[in-house]
């Protein structure tokens, strides 16, 4: 059986950090393969080094074990150019408009000036971020601004996109909307993503597989395969019994790890 | 303007009235009243507002030779340049230290030293290497200059924040572009934080310049120092007042150009 293209493949991953004298494991031989098109998502309490591993898939931190295939290519020193990266954290230049914020892929790859501006303006009508081009950064509100951050990377079509917990710092109105938005803009292009998030419900919302990570050192606790239907609407899913039904049953895996430390 | 507003500008005014009208009232009482050249508050030390104002006006007019005027503009050209090559090399240094740590930790201890030496000290090498004139008050100010402003950028190149550039990598920039795009307007916010201070003492540079530069020099440094020669303190006077309407608008025009450029900054978001 010729199954689906493996985009992202992760074997024995482990890292270590050092603290003082000692070695700190913060993820623990994880190993699991994201296919082509499809939406992962990474969940697990926090400290169990999701966001670690993310890390590692973009180059950022270097494993201490283990390998990571990017398209066949070992991870080394840089990102591969077909991924992009949305951070937890604001990382939308304070200093550029919005639309000069989104037009930054565009302006390092040289695309010249007429196309850079109809692509810009596109993903501005797509974000509904009308009406705020010329508005700087401070005076938006979290939820524009990650949108802003959100169009930056998508503006250079990534074909792999790893989101590490992008509404994290969100309300849960807003971010609602943002995963009805993320959707909709996955739908069209069906990018291949790891989302990385200790909110279950967003993990469900979103994903096609959750990965489970057990508390620190992370280590896979198991991989559940989410059955909901596309395209899904984010308001009415949570109030499905099917949904219910794949909540109930990861967070019996997850609320063991939860538990210890909420306790 | 608000009703707040005006009530600030009266109260300022009122002030400078009330210090004007005691300085000129107090410097005429005699001590004993028929004996010339006795007061409580000598007038000689401190002069007093009819008497500065009537320098002023004869410094102003073309019956000297060197005006006040022809003084105020050699001292603010001098100001202005060694403050422009204060701020140019200062920045670029201070961007090339912070980005490249070996450089830095090589430069470290002669830069520790050579700014905790008291500038002032170097006027009379830097008079006798540049000579009188308008060069040695520019270079006078430059080693001031430089290091206010080398080690805000220095602080600012340093503490750009890892995960803008790391975005900026996500979306294929260069070491180039996200030098230009990152680091140089991250580390200016930090810049010109330091311009201000740098051009009060940028002023006060070119000012001790003038103090042993001579007439060749020009400047209301001169004049202060001449006058402190001829005992006259009106003339002082009228130079210190200069150098504080120079101050001023230098450092507005500094808020204003600062305004402008760190205008994505939350505190200039007010339109």
């Amino acid at each position: 059986m010729a199954g689906p293209r493996v985009r992202i493949a992760i074997r024995d991953l482990s890292k270590t950090f050092a603290q003082g004298s000692r070695e700190v494991a913060a993820v623990d031989r994880v190993s699991f393969d994201v296919c082509d098109k499809e939406f992962v998502a990474v969940v697990g309490p926090s400290g169990c080094g999701k966001s670690t591993i993310l890390n590692m898939i973009g180059a950022l931190v270097a494993p201490s074990g283990g390998q990571i295939l990017v398209d066949g290519q070992p991870v080394a020193g840089r990102p591969a150019p077909q991924v992009g990266y949305v951070f937890q954290k604001d990382t939308v230049f304070p200093w550029r408009t919005v639309e000069r914020n989104i037009a930054l892929g565009l302006e390092y790859r040289g695309i010249p000036p007429a196309e850079r501006e109809r692509r810009v303006r596109e993903a501005i009508t797509l974000a509904g971020l009308q009406g705020f081009e010329d508005a700087f950064p401070a005076t938006l509100s979290g939820g524009m601004r990650q949108r802003v951050a959100l169009m930056r990377s998508l503006i250079v079509d990534p074909e792999i996109l790893l989101m590490d917990e992008p509404f994290g710092a969100l309300d849960t109105h807003t971010k609602l909307t943002l995963h009805a938005e993320l959707l909709g803009l996955w739908e069209a292009k069906h990018q291949t993503v790891v989302f990385v998030t200790h909110d279950l419900s967003e993990a469900i919302t979103l994903a096609d597989r959750v990965v489970v990570l057990t508390r620190r050192p992370g280590k896979v606790k198991l991989i559940y395969e989410v059955r909901l239907r596309r395209p899904r609407d984010v308001i009415t899913l949570r109030e499905t019994g099917e949904y219910l039904r794949e909540y109930g049953e990861i967070w019996h895996a997850l609320g063991e790890e939860f538990a210890e430390r909420t306790a | 303007m608000t009703r707040d507003h005006w009530e600030v500008l009266c109260w300022r005014l009122a002030i400078l009235v009330a210090v004007l009208g005691a300085w000129e009232y107090l410097t005429g009482i005699k001590a004993i009243s028929k004996t010339p050249g006795l007061y409580w508050i000598d007038p000689f030390f401190i002069s007093r507002p009819s008497a500065i104002a009537r320098r002023f006006l004869y410094l102003a007019s073309a019956e000297v030779r060197l005006t006040i005027w022809a003084m105020a503009l050699s001292t603010v050209q001098s100001t202005v340049w060694g403050f422009l090559v204060g701020i140019s090399t200062g920045f670029v240094a201070g961007l090339v230290l912070g980005r490249n740590d070996r450089l830095a930790r090589i430069f470290e201890p002669y830069i520790i030293a050579f700014n905790s030496l008291p500038r002032i000290a170097l006027v009379p090498l830097i008079t006798m290497i540049f000579g009188f004139g308008l060069l040695a008050k520019i270079v006078l100010a430059w080693t001031i200059v430089f290091f206010i402003v080398f080690f805000n950028t220095f602080q600012g190149a340093r503490s750009v924040d890892a995960d803008l550039i790391h975005s900026a990598r996500f979306l294929g920039a260069s070491e180039g572009q996200i030098m230009r795009t990152v680091v140089i307007p991250s580390a200016l916010a930090w810049t010109f934080a330091s311009l201000t201070p740098s051009i009060s003492f940028a002023l006060i540079g070119v000012v001790v310049g003038e103090f042993i530069g001579g007439e060749s020099g020009g400047g209301l440094g001169y004049l202060i120092i001449q006058s402190l020669g001829t005992l006259n303190a009106a003339d002082m006077m009228v130079a210190l007042l200069v150098l504080g309407v120079i101050g001023i608008v230098m450092a507005l025009g500094i808020k204003q150009v600062e305004s402008r450029l760190l205008r994505w900054r939350p505190e200039y978001q007010k339109r």
